[in-house]
C-alpha cells in the first residue's frame, strides 16, 4: 500500500520533471508547501524503496517504478477533475482541491467507469493530458515558457494555472491558447521571463511561465 | 443613482455632466485627470472595496464638469477589486460619458477595453493619447478612420502638453447632454458567436428577464457569454434560472463547435476584431531605438542591472542624508526660534506651568517638531526619488530582476514598490500593499515592510550607531536586519497556507517622467503620511510627555529589567525610551539621552559616558526590529484588521527580544576583539 504522502511526492516530482525543473529539495518543498528537512528525509525512505534515485547534485529523479505509480496518481487526479466539472458541475478551483483527495481513493474499477461515463476525456478541465489505463501519455510537443530562451518564438499550447480568475486575466492581455509570443529576456537564477505579445511587453514570474506551455514556432 | 458614493454627489452638485476616466495601466490616463482637475481631487471609496476612485471637478473652455478617474485595467471583468470596482462605477452610471484613454503606440491591446466598453452599450468618447510618443516611434494613428469603424468620437491627444483637452471636453458634453449617443457600431464577431449572442439576447427578450443594472439584453448575453461570475450569479428569479440553462446550453454548443469554452471563445473573439481594427488604421515606420531604450535594456540585464541597481540604492541614501540632513537642520532651526516660543507662550497663557500644559507641549510643540523635522526632510526627499524611479519605469526593471528572491519570501516582483516605499515611512507603504492581490501576500508584505528600517529608524541607526561607533557598525545594523527580513518572509512562505499569485507585469521602455505628475504623486503619498502619521505622532507625543511630566513612568522600569537589563544587557532606564519608542521612534534615542541626566546628573554628555559601544549596538538593533510605532500600527489595523495587525506587532517584539539578545551574546563573546 502506498500511503498518500508517498503519492504526493510521486506526483510532485512527475510535475517537477515535465516541467523541466531540477528537483531538488527545495524546489520540492516549495511545491508541496513543506519545510525541506521533512522533504529530505521522506526522500531517503522513498530511495530505499526504490521509488527515487537521489544523487547529491542532480536531485531526485524518479525511477520506472516510481513513475509508473506517479502516472497513476496523475490519471486519477486529472479524470477525477473532468468528473467533478462535467458530471457535477463543480468550479474548477474547487475541482482542483476536491481532485487532490479523491486522486488518493480510486479503485481501478471505478476509474474504468469514471472513462466509460464521461466518454474517454483525453484532458483534464485545465489541458493537460489524461493518461491512459496502460500509462500512457499523449505528447502534445508542449514546453513550459519558462524552459524557452531569449529571442525563441512559440505558440501557446496550454495553460495549466488551476485558477480561473488568473486565466481570465492572462486572457484578457492576450496570453491564451493559439496566442504567438516572444521570449525577450529571462532573469537568472530561474527568475522572471519578459514574453512580447503583440505591441506589449509583459513581465512574468517563473511561476506563470512554468504553466504556460507552449510549441517553439522558430 | 450617487448613493453611497458622496464625493461624486459632491462634484456633481455644480457640473453640468460628469466624465468617468477608463483605461490601461500607464496611457496617460492619471496625466489627463491631473490635467483637467489640478490639486483638488477626493478619493471615493465603494463601501467594503479598497481601490479606490480618485473625483475631481474642473472647468474649461466656459463648462463646469466633474471626472471620476477609474482604476487603471486591461478588461473590465470580476477577476480583480480593481476591474470589479471600474465596472460597477460606469454600470451605475456615475458619470454621464465614458472617456475610453487609449494608447497610440500599442492601440491594439487598448482596443480590446474599448470594445468591451462598446459591448456594454455605454456612451463612450475615446482619447487617442500619446501621439507625440507614437509619433516619435514612427506610428501614425487615422484617427477619423478609427472613429469611422467604432461609431464612436476619438480625439488625438497629448495629455502632458494639453493637447487635444478641449476637443476632448467639447465631445464628451455633446455625448453627455444632448445624449447624442453616436450609436457605436458593435463588435463584428465571427459568425457563429454573433449568431450565439443574438440568439441569447432574443431569449432573453422573450422571457422579459429585465437586465440588472439597466443593462440591454445583448449587453448582458455578452457578459453570459462570456462567463461573467458576477452576472451569471445575477440570474434569479424563475426567469434567471431558465435563461442560466439557455446560457449552458449555448455555451455548450460553441464549446462543440470552437473546441474551447464560450468565455474564451468571447475573449479571443475581441482580440481578433481588436487586431483587426488596429490593423486598419495605423501606418508604422520602424525608427532606430532612442538610447534610453538600450539603458532600459541594460538595467534588465542580469550582469549590467545588478551594479546599476546598488548604485542607484546607494544614490537614494546619499541624497537622503545630505538634502533631508540639510532640510531637516533647516527646519528645527525655523522651529526652535519661529514657531516653538510662541507655542510655549500660547500653551503657557492656557495651563499655566504645570504637568498638564508641560504634557501638551511635549504634543504640540516637540511632537509636531519631530513629525516635521523627520517627514518633510525624509520622507519628502525619499517620495520625490520614489515618483521619478516609478514614473520612468526603472522599478519595473527592479521588480523583474528581484522576481525570483521575492517569490521566496512568498512576494513577487511587484511588491518591491511598497518596500522601498517602506524605507521612507511605513505608514504609506503598508496602504500601498493595495496593489498586491491577494491576503497571503498582503500579510506577508505588511510584516515585512514593519521590518523596513522607515526614515525615523535610519534616524536612530545613524545618530547612535553610525556617529559613535563608525559606518561599519551601522552596515551591520542594516544587514542584520536585511537577513531577518529575508529569514521571516522565507518562513512565512514555508508556513503560511496557500501561493503567490505570482507577477504579470506590463514592462515598457523608460519615460521621461513629468515634474507635474511627480509633484502631484509625491504630494499626495506625503498628504497620506501626514494624515496618519502626525495625529498619532502628537497624541503619542501628549502621553509620553504626561507620563514623564507626572513622573509615573519610573514605575515600567522594575518589570522591564527583566528582558532588558538582563537579557539584552541595557541598562534598566532603556527600558522606558523602548516602550515609548512605540509612539514615536526617534524619540526612543532623544529620550535616552534626557533620561541619563535625569537620572546620573548633568554631567552625562553623550551616549557614550552612560552607554557601552555594544549597548548603543544592540539598542539601535531592538529599536529598529520591535513594533513599528503606533501610527505603522494603525496603518496595519486599516488594512488588515485588529487581529492580524495585533498579532505582527507581538511577533515583531519577539524577533526583536531574540535577535538583540542573541547580538549581545555574541558581541560579550567577542568583546576583547572587537571594541
Amino acid at each position: 500500500m502506498i500511503t498518500p504522502s508517498r503519492e504526493d511526492y510521486l506526483e510532485t516530482l512527475f510535475h517537477l520533471e515535465s516541467e523541466g525543473v531540477a528537483s531538488t529539495t527545495q524546489a520540492i518543498a516549495d511545491h508541496l508547501q513543506i519545510s525541506a528537512a521533512s522533504v529530505s528525509e521522506n526522500i531517503k525512505k522513498m530511495a530505499i524503496e526504490r521509488f527515487v534515485v537521489h544523487s547529491p547534485y542532480k536531485g531526485v529523479k524518479l525511477t520506472a517504478k516510481g513513475r509508473a505509480v506517479a502516472i497513476d496518481v496523475v490519471r486519477r487526479h486529472r479524470l477525477s477533475e473532468r468528473f467533478l466539472v462535467d458530471k457535477l458541475g463543480i468550479k474548477w478551483e474547487e475541482a482542483h482541491r476536491e481532485a487532490h483527495r479523491l486522486e488518493h481513493g480510486l479503485s481501478r474499477a471505478v476509474e474504468v467507469r469514471m472513462f466509460e461515463l464521461l466518454g474517454n476525456p483525453e484532458t483534464c478541465p485545465h489541458g493537460n493530458p489524461v493518461p491512459t489505463l496502460s500509462g500512457k501519455i499523449r505528447d502534445d510537443h508542449s514546453h513550459p515558457l519558462a524552459s524557452l530562451n531569449v529571442h525563441d518564438r512559440a505558440r501557446i499550447v496550454k495553460i495549466t494555472d488551476e485558477e480561473p480568475k488568473q486565466l481570465r486575466y492572462l486572457a484578457s492581455i492576450g496570453l491564451m491558447p493559439k496566442t504567438q509570443i516572444r521570449v525577450e529576456r529571462k532573469a537568472p537564477f530561474g527568475g522572471a521571463v519578459i514574453v512580447r505579445v503583440g505591441e506589449t511587453a509583459y513581465a512574468l514570474g517563473n511561476d506563470i511561465a512554468r504553466s504556460i506551455w507552449v510549441r517553439k514556432t522558430g | 443613482m450617487t448613493d453611497g458614493l458622496t464625493e461624486i454627489g459632491k462634484i456633481r452638485g455644480h457640473a453640468e455632466f460628469v466624465i468617468a476616466l477608463a483605461g490601461n495601466p500607464n496611457v496617460g490616463k492619471s496625466t489627463l485627470f491631473n490635467e483637467l482637475t489640478g490639486l483638488g481631487s477626493m478619493t471615493a471609496n465603494y463601501p467594503g472595496k479598497t481601490v479606490s476612485l480618485n473625483v475631481g471637478s474642473s472647468s474649461h473652455g466656459g463648462f463646469n464638469f466633474g471626472v471620476i478617474d477609474l482604476p487603471g485595467t486591461y478588461a473590465l471583468g470580476s477577476v480583480s477589486e480593481d476591474q470589479a470596482v471600474a465596472r460597477r462605477a460606469i454600470l451605475e452610471k456615475q458619470a454621464d460619458v465614458v472617456v475610453a484613454v487609449v494608447d497610440a503606440t500599442n492601440l491594439e491591446r487598448n482596443l480590446y477595453l474599448v470594445l468591451q466598453l462598446i459591448d456594454l452599450e455605454v456612451p463612450l468618447v475615446v482619447a487617442c493619447n500619446l501621439m507625440d510618443i507614437a509619433s516619435r516611434q514612427g506610428i501614425r494613428v487615422d484617427t477619423p478612420r478609427l472613429a469611422e469603424l467604432l461609431g464612436v468620437r476619438v480625439i488625438p491627444m497629448t495629455a502632458t502638453r494639453g493637447e487635444g483637452i478641449t476637443d476632448l471636453i467639447r465631445a464628451c458634453r455633446a455625448v453627455a447632454l444632448k445624449k447624442e449617443h453616436p450609436l457605436p457600431l458593435l463588435p463584428v464577431y465571427e459568425e457563429g458567436l454573433s449568431g450565439a449572442i443574438k440568439e441569447l439576447s432574443d431569449f432573453i427578450g422573450r422571457e422579459r428577464f429585465s437586465p440588472p443594472d439597466g443593462l440591454s439584453p445583448r449587453s448582458l448575453a455578452v457578459l453570459l457569454l462570456e462567463e461573467d461570475e458576477e452576472f451569471l450569479a445575477r440570474l434569479r428569479g424563475e426567469a434567471g434560472k431558465r435563461v442560466a440553462a439557455t446560457v449552458g446550453e449555448i455555451g455548450a454548443v460553441i464549446e462543440r463547435r470552437s473546441g474551447e469554452k464560450s468565455g474564451l471563445r468571447v475573449v479571443r473573439e475581441r482580440h481578433r476584431f481588436a487586431h483587426h481594427l488596429s490593423r486598419l488604421v495605423i501606418r508604422k515606420n520602424s525608427l532606430d531605438a532612442p538610447l534610453s531604450t538600450t539603458f532600459w535594456g541594460w538595467t534588465m540585464d542580469p550582469v549590467k542591472g545588478l551594479p546599476i541597481l546598488i548604485g542607484g540604492l546607494l544614490a537614494v541614501f546619499m541624497l537622503m542624508y545630505h538634502v533631508g540632513g540639510f532640510l531637516s537642520a533647516m527646519f528645527d532651526l525655523f522651529w526652535t526660534t519661529v514657531i516653538s516660543p510662541h507655542l510655549r507662550d500660547l500653551v503657557t497663557s492656557l495651563w499655566g506651568v504645570g504637568v498638564l500644559s508641560k504634557s501638551v507641549l511635549w504634543g504640540v510643540d516637540a511632537g509636531l517638531q519631530a513629525a516635521f523635522s523627520v517627514g518633510i526632510p525624509y520622507v519628502l526627499v525619499f517620495y520625490g526619488v520614489l515618483a521619478v524611479l516609478e514614473d520612468s519605469g526603472y522599478l519595473n526593471s527592479v521588480a523583474f530582476l528581484s522576481d525570483s528572491l521575492m517569490t521566496k519570501i512568498g512576494l513577487h516582483g511587484k511588491s518591491v514598490i511598497p518596500f522601498m516605499a517602506g524605507a521612507g515611512c511605513n505608514v504609506p507603504a503598508i496602504v500601498g500593499t493595495r496593489i498586491l492581490s491577494n491576503r497571503r501576500e498582503k500579510i506577508i508584505a505588511c510584516t515585512l515592510i514593519t521590518l523596513v528600517p522607515c526614515s525615523a529608524r535610519t534616524a536612530i541607526i545613524m545618530g547612535a550607531v553610525a556617529f559613535f561607533l563608525g559606518w561599519a557598525w551601522a552596515l551591520m545594523v542594516y544587514l542584520i536586519i536585511f537577513a531577518v527580513t529575508l529569514t521571516v518572509g522565507r518562513l512565512m512562505a514555508v508556513m503560511l497556507p496557500g501561493q503567490s499569485s505570482g507577477m504579470i507585469m506590463e514592462v515598457f521602455p523608460f519615460r521621461m517622467p513629468r515634474a507635474k505628475i511627480l509633484f502631484r504623486k509625491t504630494w499626495v503619498r506625503f498628504r497620506e503620511f501626514i494624515v496618519l502619521a502626525v495625529p498619532m505622532i502628537v497624541v503619542g507625543s501628549i502621553v509620553l510627555g504626561w507620563l514623564y511630566e507626572s513622573e509615573y513612568m519610573w514605575f515600567l522600569t522594575k518589570p522591564l529589567s527583566l528582558v532588558v537589563h538582563d537579557w539584552l544587557g541595557l541598562p534598566e532606564v532603556a527600558g522606558i525610551c523602548l516602550l515609548f519608542g512605540i509612539l514615536r521612534k526617534e524619540l526612543a534615542l532623544q529620550l535616552l539621552l534626557a533620561l541619563a541626566i535625569i537620572q546620573q546628573g548633568p554631567h552625562i554628555q553623550n551616549l557614550l559616558s552612560f552607554m557601552t559601544k555594544q549597548q548603543i549596538f544592540v539598542f539601535a538593533l531592538v529599536a529598529s526590529l520591535y513594533v513599528p510605532c503606533l501610527a505603522a500600527v494603525s496603518a496595519l489595523v486599516k488594512e488588515l484588521g485588529w487581529k492580524s495587525a495585533g498579532m505582527i506587532a507581538v511577533f515583531t517584539i519577539v524577533v526583536a527580544v531574540l535577535v538583540g539578545g542573541t547580538a549581545n551574546q555574541v558581541l560579550t563573546l567577542f568583546h576583547p576583539w572587537l571594541f
